[in-house]
């Protein structure tokens, strides 16, 4: 590795030029061969490196570390495979067996927590009724019922004196002579919404600065908030035609 | 001249003959084979220097291969191989391109 150590002063480009030109000269000496034999199992060597790395797959290179990882990472994955397996293969017996009629339960369970959430289902519980006199734009209803579902409503209802509206996902809202209107139907001020929720969020919803009591109060109408242990939700819309 | 041309042989041998590389051989060819250029780069140095013996030549290529794939081995068993490799590639290359730069300075004197 030293033979290269000892740094020459600058020779003139010609001189090495010469010197290159004479090294080419055949010359058949003991070392001469030695250094042949050995550029050819370089030559082969490089030939041999250069293929093996491009026709081999990335495990073929990888170092046993690198494997141990590998392997540790699918044994990882498909302990979790496994445990994942189990647990549906248990709900599976649960469905199949014990209880008969659990799974048909279980689907009713959840066609009527559908149901609420859809409207097709009539909803009584806990709540508070929102009674609103004077001026009111459907922006400010609008306002409210975002408000109200945000703070957890299952269920609200808008109603005049005559007609109640449940409202949906795809309720709208729209001004009209005498009030609003909601999802086509005209409604009257004074207008009463009945939200079914928890009572102790619903509350301080509508009362919050900017909400629907200040925005109202504004107009000149007032606002009566009243919580109800047993309000009743009983307008539904129709089951859309699939 | 006559090492020159066994090179080609030894590239055309290889093509020809597709070799399959030995698995525990394969960490440490490419290292073997970097090392051995920096052998022949300092060779062609040394002709330049006018300073180039053969039989230090032999001995340099061979214990520049030994002692690459020695260290390897030893990265290898201290669970360190791959940066192990790194380290010694990137210091056979700067070593070839400071004798590649000295080649030029002496042919082109630029």
């Amino acid at each position: 590795m030293g033979m290269h150590t000892a740094p020459r002063p600058a020779r003139t480009a010609a001189e090495a030029r010469f010197r290159l030109i004479r090294s080419l000269k055949p010359q058949t000496s003991r070392t001469q061969i030695m250094i042949t034999v050995l550029f050819v199992i370089l030559g082969f060597a490089a030939t041999a490196a250069i293929r093996g790395t491009s026709a081999n797959a990335l495990l073929a290179n990888a170092r046993q570390s690198d494997l141990v990882s590998l392997l540790d990472d699918l044994a990882q994955r498909e302990a979790r495979l496994q445990s994942e397996i189990n647990r549906l293969e248990s709900a599976r017996e649960t469905l199949l067996g014990g209880d008969q009629y659990q799974a048909l339960n279980e689907a009713k369970r959840r066609a009527t927590a559908l149901g609420k959430l859809a409207g097709t289902e009539p909803v009584t519980g806990p709540g508070v009724s929102i009674a609103i006199s004077g001026n009111l734009t459907a922006s400010t209803l609008l306002d409210a019922i975002q408000e109200l579902r945000d703070a957890g409503a299952t269920a609200i209802q808008v109603s005049d004196r005559n007609l109640d509206v449940r409202v949906v996902a795809n309720s709208w809202f729209g001004d009209s002579d005498n009030g609003v209107t909601v999802s086509g139907t005209a409604l009257e001020v004074p207008i009463t919404i009945t939200a079914v929720g928890d009572q102790s969020v619903l509350t301080p919803a509508m009362k919050i600065p900017g909400g629907l009591e200040d925005t109202v109060g504004a107009g000149g109408g007032t606002v009566t908030i009243s919580p109800g242990e047993d309000l009743s939700v009983s307008s539904v819309v129709p089951l859309p035609n699939s | 001249m006559i090492p020159a041309i066994g090179l080609l042989v030894g590239v055309l041998l290889g093509l020809v003959l597709h070799p399959t590389v030995p698995v525990w051989l394969q960490p440490y060819l490419p290292i073997a084979v970097v090392a051995a250029l920096d052998a022949v780069f300092g060779a062609f140095r040394s002709v330049l220097d006018g300073i180039f013996n053969d039989r230090i030549f032999v001995i340099s290529f061979l214990s520049n291969v030994l002692v690459a794939a020695l260290i390897v081995f030893l990265g290898d068993q201290l669970g360190v191989g791959s940066q192990m490799s790194t380290g010694v590639v990137v210091v056979l290359t700067m070593r070839i391109f400071a004798n590649v730069a000295a080649i030029r300075r002496h042919l082109l004197k630029a």
